[in-house]
């Protein structure tokens, strides 16, 4: 496997999230109580936006629009294995693309910031938007290039025009 | 002079060998011809909500489509199961969605278990019970769990038989004892499309699990997805490979079948694979095709490949080869009603199709198809000359005996375990190399093939065979795995490769084939766009009845010569003495 796809902080994002997302709505195992986050609600949560833009004219197949960067702050504590160490984590980002419709496919969507997979998408009921979920804050960096691809081939990744711009104190 | 010979020599061969094919397979029936029973269609439906998947965040419905003969007194018959894949679930006026139940002012289910209908008429017909599930529910929620839904999907299938193993015993609601005793639960066959092809996959291995309380006796995974990679052991198995699919752009299902050829010793079940040139996703889907009413139908190459308009096999250019909706259905229906008659039905007379021995049958509608297959694991049905697995198989093969070349550069392992390169193609995209395509959620490696090429007219490849092993009388055909790598740049673009097959016996008398005498497998893969073109090996199978003037009760190596075309490269695999399945 090329592992330049899976490897440092990535291969966290792309696996931990995935492993915890493997029982569905029991997902976020929570570290002191044993309540869990479903992915449900994380994807529901109210987040702070960090870095957004809109267009309103749609560019490419997918008609992206812009995206959205969210800071998550996780109602309960989680212990989530980020670059081989178990860490606690009470934060989460949401990286949302926005635009489509997004075609259902059998390859799923995966959401990029340059280089790094941020995760696989999900897409809301609409299929309007195309989100994934980090615990890695080191993916979220000023200037970042936002993309979206079908599968984890790079060549066919399709990136939004804007790169990401943090707002005010998140620089 | 020589060459006018030998001109003359492969004439005579080609006609031989076409008028033994015809006299051997001409009788061969079309699988996919209408039978001669009337059918009936119902539904039962339990409710949008009524299935809840284990460890999955959203309810599924129970809501399936049987076909059945109308005349049931012929019972039990054996049993199709059907899942579809991945797709919008509901939609409103021209506006598709994702969510499930559709709970949107007036949104409607998508229905996409209905899109196989023109398969399970056809089955019906010639006595099969055919049953089709929908899974909207799945796919509304699947990209939250870590497998994608495999787990989901296998479970409503074993919901699915273990609701019509109700109506098969006790009968009930909305069929009362309508189908008591006619439903043959011990011969049950499998078909799933896309994500539907990894829950078909994954079904039989759930059901192994808890001590196959159904008899899946075939598993047909359609322009499949293999994330997780399970493997089918003791079942048979065809995965179809669309080559121009815009969806599963790298064809990752092609693991299926490479994964489960030597995985269990002594697996009686025969395996295929059948790559469809022209073919795309969503065509083999009534309802996601474009000429669907519903929203979210597509020609998935053209809407999700970029640049794919403009591609000469898979595009819309000038001279493409895509075939059309009922063209490419038809490929779906010869091969799928083939596999299930033959491994399902027991009707062997379609087997030659299903082994790339006869050709495809007139329900195809096309023949720029290739099948591979790999032959039981039965002595009397295969013996491995050289799996190609790893190193020591450059200088010795599977039988224990020598492996020489001459002239061939490179000559290395590529695809299968470490050391080996992980991808054979370094300098192209996972999508034009399906057999090492990697899978985000397992280590495996892919296959491990012969990366090869010759640079003048000496080169060969040679395989010896022990003394003891040499009798390959009770053989159908000599076979291997090969793709022109159309990225060596001693293969001419569009140019078919050749090279020729010989054996050779203890007294040193020897025959040889050109490989084109027997199969087109040697095509320089075609297309210019993204995702093509594609290595994907393709089964040659050359009848031992060619071999006239050598001892088949004493053959000693097996060699291909390479002096057709003065340069060439290929990738190459599975080299076997083997017959068809009996």
């Amino acid at each position: 496997m090329k592992r330049t796809l899976i490897n440092r902080c990535v291969a966290t994002a792309i696996i931990v999230l995935p492993l915890l997302l493997a029982s569905g709505s029991r997902v976020f195992a929570q570290n002191s109580n044993n309540k869990e986050v479903p992915v449900k609600e994380l994807l529901r949560l109210p987040g702070r936006v960090l870095a957004e833009t809109k267009s309103a004219r749609p560019e490419g197949d997918l008609r992206l629009t812009g995206y959205r960067v969210e800071e998550l702050k996780l109602p309960r504590t989680l212990n989530v294995e980020i670059r081989g160490q178990q860490i606690a984590v009470d934060r989460a980002w949401r990286v949302t693309v926005t635009g489509g419709p997004f075609p259902v496919r059998a390859l799923p969507a995966v959401i990029w910031i340059d280089d790094q997979i941020v995760g696989n998408g999900i897409e809301n009921e609409a299929l309007s938007q195309v989100s994934a979920i980090t615990f890695d804050s080191s993916l979220i960096r000023e200037g970042g290039i936002v993309s979206i691809s079908y599968g984890e081939d790079k060549e066919t990744r399709v990136r939004v025009s804007q790169r990401v711009q943090l707002k005010g104190e998140n620089q | 002079m020589r060459h006018l010979r030998n001109y003359i020599h492969a004439f005579c061969l080609t006609a031989l060998l076409l008028v033994s094919a015809g006299i051997a397979f001409g009788q061969v029936p079309d699988p996919g011809a209408p039978g001669p029973l009337a059918v009936t269609r119902e539904e039962y439906n339990f409710g949008d909500t009524a299935f809840q998947p284990s460890n999955f965040p959203g309810p599924v419905e129970l809501l399936a489509s049987i076909h059945y003969p109308t005349n049931l007194s012929g019972g039990p018959f054996p049993l199709i199961v059907l899942l579809h894949g991945r797709h919008a679930t509901c939609f409103v006026g021209g506006t598709q969605l994702l969510q499930w139940p559709c709970t949107a002012n007036n949104s409607q289910p998508i229905p996409s278990y209905k899109g196989y209908d023109y398969v399970s008429e056809v089955l019906a017909s010639h006595g099969y019970v055919v049953v089709s599930i929908s899974a909207n529910g799945v796919n509304a929620v699947d990209n939250r769990v870590q497998d994608l839904g495999a787990l989901a999907r296998a479970e409503l299938i074993q919901k699915h038989l273990d609701i019509l193993k109700t109506f098969n015993t006790t009968g009930g609601a909305p069929f009362g004892t309508k189908f008591v005793g006619k439903f043959d639960m011990t011969r049950i066959g499998t078909m799933g499309h896309s994500r539907g092809g990894e829950g078909v996959v994954r079904h039989y291995v759930l059901n192994d699990s808890v001590g196959a309380p159904y008899g899946i006796k075939a598993v047909f995974p359609l322009a499949p997805v293999d994330f997780n990679r399970f493997v089918v052991n003791n079942a048979a198995l065809n995965v179809l490979l669309p080559y121009c699919d815009g969806d599963v752009t790298d064809l990752q299902g092609v693991h299926f079948y490479d994964d489960a050829r030597y995985n269990v010793p002594g697996d009686l079940a025969p395996k295929h694979y059948v790559l469809v040139m022209g073919a795309n996703h969503n065509f083999y889907n009534t309802i996601w095709s474009p000429s669907s009413p519903f929203p979210g139908a597509t020609n998935d190459w053209l809407a999700f490949v970029a640049g794919g308009h403009s591609d000469t096999q898979c595009g819309t250019v000038a001279g493409n080869q895509r075939l059309t909706e009922a063209q490419q259905r038809g490929t779906g229906l010869a091969y799928m009603s083939a596999f299930f008659r033959a491994y399902v039905g027991g009707e062997n007379q379609f087997i030659p199709i299903l082994t790339g021995d006869a050709p495809p049958p007139p329900s195809a509608q096309t023949s720029n198809l290739f099948v591979s297959y790999h032959a039981p694991d039965d002595p009397n049905l295969r013996l491995d000359v050289n799996r190609l697995l790893n190193d020591t198989n450059l200088t010795i093969n599977t039988l224990g005996a020598a492996v020489t070349q001459t002239g061939l550069t490179p000559y290395e392992l590529c695809g299968g375990e470490a050391p080996q390169p992980q991808r054979c193609l370094p300098d192209q995209p996972n999508a034009r190399q399906p057999h090492t395509t990697p899978s985000a959620r397992s280590p495996k490696r892919g296959l491990s093939q012969l990366k090869t090429g010759w640079n003048n007219l000496t080169g060969n490849y040679n395989n010896q065979l022990p003394a003891a092993l040499g009798n390959v009388s009770g053989f159908q055909a000599i076979q291997f795995r090969v793709s022109v790598n159309f990225a060596d740049a001693r293969n001419l673009a569009d140019l078919a490769q050749e090279f020729r097959v010989k054996l050779t016996d203890a007294s040193g008398s020897s025959t040889s084939v050109r490989v084109s005498n027997v199969s087109q497998a040697l095509f320089f893969p075609p297309g210019k766009v993204g995702p093509v073109p594609k290595v994907v090996l393709n089964t040659v199978r050359v009848p031992l009845s060619a071999f006239g003037g050598v001892n088949l009760n004493a053959v000693r190596s097996v060699q291909f010569t390479f002096d057709e075309r003065l340069q060439g490269a290929i990738l190459v695999t599975d080299v076997a003495f083997a017959s068809a399945p009996q």
